[in-house]
């Protein structure tokens, strides 16, 4: 049987007031089936980034429907916070909460959102930590650690809901370059886990390794998309060309 | 000495020297002043007369309730035990030995005095130290509250919240806090007691008018730093506890409170010794705090000089308290 995509976008768009009226996303559609790693690259101001926080309502979309595994987000009545719990957020500034320790940034949602005891909690937190290869400072404050080692450290509290759907913002764009591999490599671990997700970056080598489609956004609108093989080496559209030219 | 961290060309220790011996003889010079001063106008000083207000010794009078004979006097110790007795019964009293008045055999009437003991008891400065402290206290206990209410209202999305709370913010912050004092013991506190009155209720006193008016007064001015330390907390923070799954009531209090709190300590410290000092105005509703009460003792004293300068320094031990207590309270939150 077909399973139905997990997110389901259709003809979104979105203007933002600057206070000039800005039309950030124009018509956009695109769907994601369970288990696809989807990488968005395109110019800044593309609204990829949008976009993304589109997908868990930390921007309202102006029109159009988002179904995330069923549900339409974008109906005022749906329950928005039972739905964000099921989608784990990555930024590109990490947002750790700097008042709390490594670990209780891990066990503070859970025992919250999903009724977690702290015991269950401490034991998910401290294996998830583990698995990112920070378990040792589980009692560091966010701000003792380096930018690496917090971006993994955010990785681990949002996979610590169990999420379905993991979106990243530019999760390496901040980071010192001797720092980006040991994020880039907690996330290529987690694509071969079969986690759903949608990752905007700039990373060029870990879109071509790890995604199973690549969408080329531009001006509010995708212009292109398909696998990475042939997304890197023949792409269709003159524009699509430019801006690889310029990266690559 | 510690290191210098300014821009310039670091300075020699003779700088340091010649500038704290500067510092040091300019407070005595002051001082000599004002002492010089107060001879020309022929002040004299009486600071013996001071303690009194602070602790005094009451003489409280023993006196006979029968009329009839002093029948024994027992010493126990500096005490003694006087027993009278009278036509229909007997009593006894026991009283310090070096104030007995009558001696054996002695004859009395009721109320007749048969000796004295003396109690310790604060003075009025202290009575008036502790009415600063318990309004002051009661107050920013009441503006906390306020002002995070109002503080969370004034950023609210509800239309009704946000024109309330800043409605409320300009309201007060609009006239002068001796206006609003009035306004609460005289016009408040008139019709509440009125109509408690008419129903067969009790008064309200006017120390709890007065609290009412530091704490909206304080509230106004707290719901205004409260709402800066909340929008100087990174916006990510919000959107980070929010793609958890978390309400909006559980990051504010779970994630943007906390850090916010630790930005607000030393405004909210500012605010508070402000209301600690603001209280001196609670006299006019004849609440005896601090300044009240030296008012009073200066009235019955003559010594103005003295009371006030004592007055001032007692403000400064609490207003300094307080400012320590949030220093240590920072300190901690880091």
């Amino acid at each position: 049987m077909h399973k139905p995509p997990i997110i389901d976008v259709q003809s979104i768009d979105k203007f933002f007031y600057t206070p000039e009226r800005l039309q950030a996303l124009n018509r956009v559609s695109c769907t994601v089936a369970h288990g696809e790693v989807v990488v968005i690259i395109g110019p800044s101001g593309s609204g990829k980034s949008t976009f993304l926080r589109c997908l868990n309502r930390l921007e309202y979309a102006d029109s159009g429907h988002i179904i995330i595994d069923g549900v339409d987000i974008l109906d005022p009545k749906c329950d928005i916070n039972a739905i964000r719990a099921e989608v784990g957020m990555v930024f590109q500034s990490f947002n750790l909460f700097p008042h709390k320790t490594v670990l209780d940034n891990l066990t503070m949602a859970q025992m919250t959102v999903r009724g977690r005891s702290k015991k269950e909690a401490e034991a998910k937190g401290m294996a998830l930590l583990e698995k990112v290869g920070i378990a040792e400072k589980f009692a560091a404050k966010p701000d003792q650690l380096s930018g690496g080692q917090q971006q993994r450290v955010a990785i681990a509290r949002s996979l610590a809901m169990d999420p379905k759907i993991m979106l990243f913002d530019e999760p390496t764009s901040a980071l010192d370059p001797e720092m980006v591999g040991e994020v880039l490599d907690v996330m290529k671990n987690l694509a071969r886990e079969g986690m759903t997700m949608v990752v905007v970056t700039h990373e060029m080598g870990f879109a071509r390794e790890v995604a199973d489609r690549v969408l080329f956004m531009d001006k509010g609108e995708i212009l292109e998309q398909g696998a990475p093989e042939h997304f890197f080496t023949a792409p269709t559209l003159e524009r699509t060309k430019e801006f690889l030219g310029q990266i690559l | 000495m510690a290191t210098y961290t300014g821009l310039d060309r670091p300075k020699s220790k003779l700088y340091y020297q010649f500038w704290g011996i500067a510092f040091v003889l300019g407070l005595c010079g002051a001082m000599a002043l004002l002492y010089y001063s107060t001879k020309t106008v022929e002040y004299t000083w009486r600071w013996n007369r001071v303690p009194q207000y602070f602790i005094y010794d009451e003489k409280v009078n023993i006196r006979a309730e029968l009329e009839g004979t002093i029948t024994s006097i027992k010493e126990t110790g500096t005490d003694v035990l006087v027993t009278v007795q009278g036509d229909d019964g007997e009593e006894s009293h026991t009283l310090p030995k070096v104030s007995l008045l009558l001696s054996q055999g002695d004859y009395v009437y009721p109320g007749d005095n048969i000796g004295f003991y003396s109690q310790t008891k604060p003075g009025i400065l202290v009575e008036g130290v502790l009415l600063t402290l318990e309004v002051s206290a009661l107050a920013i206990v009441f503006g906390i509250l306020l002002g995070l209410f109002t503080g969370l209202a004034r950023i609210s999305d509800n239309p009704a919240l946000r024109w309330g709370a800043i409605t409320y913010i300009e309201l007060i912050r609009g006239s002068p806090l001796l206006v609003q004092i009035f306004l609460w013991y005289f016009v408040v506190g008139t019709v509440i007691n009125s109509m408690l009155a008419q129903h067969g209720l009790g008064q309200i006193s006017p120390l709890w008018f007065g609290v009412m008016a530091l704490a909206i007064f304080t509230g106004a001015y707290t719901a205004e730093i409260v709402r800066a330390g909340i929008q100087s907390v990174h916006r990510g923070q919000m959107e980070a506890a929010r793609s958890l799954g978390l309400t909006y009531p559980q990051a504010m209090r779970k994630v943007i409170l906390p850090q916010a709190f630790r930005r607000i300590l030393p405004p909210l410290a500012g605010q508070f010794i402000s209301l600690v000092k603001d209280s001196s105005l609670l006299g006019v509703i004849s609440i005896r705090e601090l300044t009240k009460a030296s008012r009073e003792v200066v009235s019955s004293s003559l010594q103005p000089f003295e009371i006030w300068i004592v007055c001032a320094i007692l403000y400064l031990i609490l207003t300094f308290t307080l400012s320590m207590f949030v220093q240590y309270l920072e300190r901690k939150a880091i």
